[in-house]
């Protein structure tokens, strides 16, 4: 199959699956609510892929962009100074890119552990701006509520079904964006550099430039969802900001699948569906962040290409051709 | 009012346990290369351990002494099945294993003893106030300076005045040569991660009755053991002290002019730390 081909192909499935996925959801015991949450971390996590799973970074600081995003698109639409959802997205989104930026030319500038480190420390930064010095527009600990729903040329998504539409069209077009950016050459780079930093930048190749655009990209993919979680559930809780949130992503990513842009759909849905599942049954509702814990150890000692990774790799196997993850080298 | 001098002393107290705990994870990350994100489940740990021996025998020592051999063990534990499977793989991998590592060692403890904040009241022969240059302070901060004070002079003593400690150190700056003087690095390796989860678990106890016991209480306390170590270099024993202290001060003294921005004047400081000197006060370069 040819590379364009391929991608038709695969983008049409993502739509037929983000039509069918409510419907399957609800059959197996969740809302609509569930869907419109997993998919929201779902594109969350496709920042993250693009700077773990395709560029090697591993930034524990993810969650600033996500409550800088959703907090100011959120304090927008509250206070009136915007009505239009997509103008309050976009201003997240830039904010939290600019956050990003700034965040990643300090971060970037050392590697591996100083990097997660330095990400962290930067992000808990934010958490303490959020709670403390800028309660008065942010709420402090109480979160910030009443962030109307999406309304976008005369359309109200109000309902849970139109909010999950809504966050559906701005997901498959975020995904659609990603897959063509690794695919780019920007994208090829950015594999040299988790291949081998040294040779990269022996080729000539701006490793920091690369990744601080990178790193930026992913602090705006973050910044959007943030935008999403307050649109769909009316308000922005303070810990959107903490560190949990940022290793609950990294979680997400690692179990679903690093470097192929489903990875965080698949480890998303293993999250939710799973903490909302065994909260069900009394006798292991408190267990299930054991479980996943547990379960992420396991995948991280011996299954480091996570589940998505895991079926690629078998159906590559089956197929017995020697066809490239879609994330892997695009040729 | 002495304000000033009060908060100049919890400063001190604060910073004397963030050079503690700090040193424990610049230790680890010295030798292995690679930093614990469990290293605050460990103190949570120490904390907890500390907790179930005073409540039970009420003598502080007790706990001190169930929270050093608890984490002591753990950390045997840890290392023997799962870190040194670790010492081969790249650094990511090795960040990943240890925050996993963390939320098992923090859910584990939740299911055995809920999520409910224990409290922990100062030891008897501590509960009093002393005067100090005409202030009165509580005896527990000043127990906590000294108990962190001798907890470090032993440390220091062990790695620079002893057979261990030197091999420690060799082992520090270059364990592959270490290993072919004939010297057994992999049990170097077992005895340093164990001491570095024990001197977290110490801590922990230590830090009990001036923090509310829960199984959370590790993530804060980690976040600034990075902040420390970033000041005051990765992997350097004066560094972990100093910056300890330089972050215990500024928390406690901009409480006392805005205590809006205690926490965020610690990350700023941070920051332009590592734009001035990156490799930290007393790092050397190329250590990270």
């Amino acid at each position: 199959m040819s590379g364009t081909r391929r991608v038709l192909f695969g983008l049409l499935g993502m739509a037929a699956f983000l039509v069918l996925f409510p419907f399957v959801l609800q059959a197996a015991g969740g809302g609509i609510a569930l869907a419109s949450r997993i998919l929201v971390l779902a594109l969350f996590g496709l920042g993250v892929d693009l700077i773990f799973g395709f560029t090697g970074l591993l930034s524990f600081g993810q969650a600033a962009f996500y409550g800088v995003g959703g907090f100011i698109a959120g304090a927008l639409l509250i206070s009136g100074a915007v009505h239009s959802t997509v103008l309050a997205l976009v201003i997240g989104t830039l904010a939290a890119s600019l956050a990003g930026a700034i965040i990643g030319a300090l971060s970037l500038r050392q590697v591996g552990v100083y990097f997660a480190m330095l990400t962290l420390a930067f992000s808990q930064m934010f958490y303490f701006l959020d709670i403390s010095p800028l309660r008065n527009y942010t709420g402090g600990e109480n979160g910030l509520p009443g962030v109307p729903r999406a309304s976008v040329l005369g359309l109200h998504f109000t309902s849970n079904m139109q909010s999950y539409v809504f966050i559906a069209i701005v997901y498959f077009l975020a995904f659609a964006l990603m897959w063509l950016i690794v695919r780019s050459s920007f994208g090829h780079v950015l594999r040299a550099i988790l291949e081998n930093p040294e040779r990269a930048a022996a080729s000539g190749h701006d490793v920091y430039r690369y990744k601080l655009v990178a790193f930026t990209i992913a602090a705006g993919y973050a910044g959007l969802a943030g935008g999403l979680l307050g649109l769909f559930q009316g308000y922005l809780p303070p810990d959107m900001f903490t560190i949990d949130t940022s290793g609950q992503i990294i979680v997400i990513e690692v179990i679903g699948g690093p470097g192929t842009l489903v990875g965080p759909l698949i480890g998303s849905i293993v999250w939710i569906y799973l903490s909302q599942v065994l909260q069900n049954f009394s006798a292991v509702a408190g267990l299930w962040k054991l479980l996943l814990g547990f379960v992420f150890v396991v995948l991280i000692t011996g299954f480091r290409t996570g589940i998505a990774g895991g079926v690629l790799n078998a159906m590559r196997q089956m197929s017995r051709k020697r066809e490239p993850l879609p994330a892997g080298s695009g040729e | 009012m002495h304000l000033i001098e009060a908060q100049a002393l919890n400063g001190l107290a604060l910073g004397a346990i963030l050079a503690l705990v700090a040193l424990g994870l610049t230790i680890v990350f010295g030798l292995l290369g690679f930093v614990n994100f469990a290293h605050g489940a460990l103190f949570m740990v120490g904390a907890y351990a500390g907790w179930v021996a005073y409540s039970n025998t009420n003598n502080f020592f007790f706990a001190l002494l169930a929270s050093l051999i608890i984490t002591f063990v753990v950390g045997l534990v840890i290392e023997r099945v799962l870190i040194r499977l670790y010492y081969q793989r790249p650094k990511q991998d090795q960040i990943l294993v240890t925050y996993g590592l963390a939320i098992v060692l923090v859910e584990i403890v939740r299911a055995i003893f809920t999520g409910q904040t224990r409290l922990l009241s100062t030891p008897s022969w501590a509960s009093g106030v002393v005067q100090i240059a005409g202030i009165y302070y509580p005896q527990y901060r000043v127990a906590v300076i000294a108990i962190s004070a001798i907890t470090l002079a032993v440390i220091y003593l062990v790695l620079f005045r002893t057979r261990i400690g030197l091999i420690v150190r060799a082992g520090i700056d270059d364990d592959v040569i270490v290993n072919i003087l004939g010297i057994n690095v992999n049990r170097t390796f077992l005895l340093v991660f164990a001491l570095g989860a024990a001197i977290a678990g110490v801590s922990g106890i230590v830090d009990a009755p001036l923090l509310a016991v829960n199984p959370d209480m590790g993530t804060d306390i980690l976040v600034q053991c990075f902040v420390v170590i970033v000041i005051g270099g990765v992997g350097s024993f004066f560094g972990a002290i100093l910056g300890g202290l330089i972050a215990g001060e500024i928390v406690s003294l901009t409480t006392a002019f805005a205590p809006d921005y205690a926490s965020v004047m610690l990350y700023i400081a941070m920051a332009i730390v590592l734009i001035w000197r990156p490799q930290g006060l007393l790092g050397v370069e190329g250590r990270a």
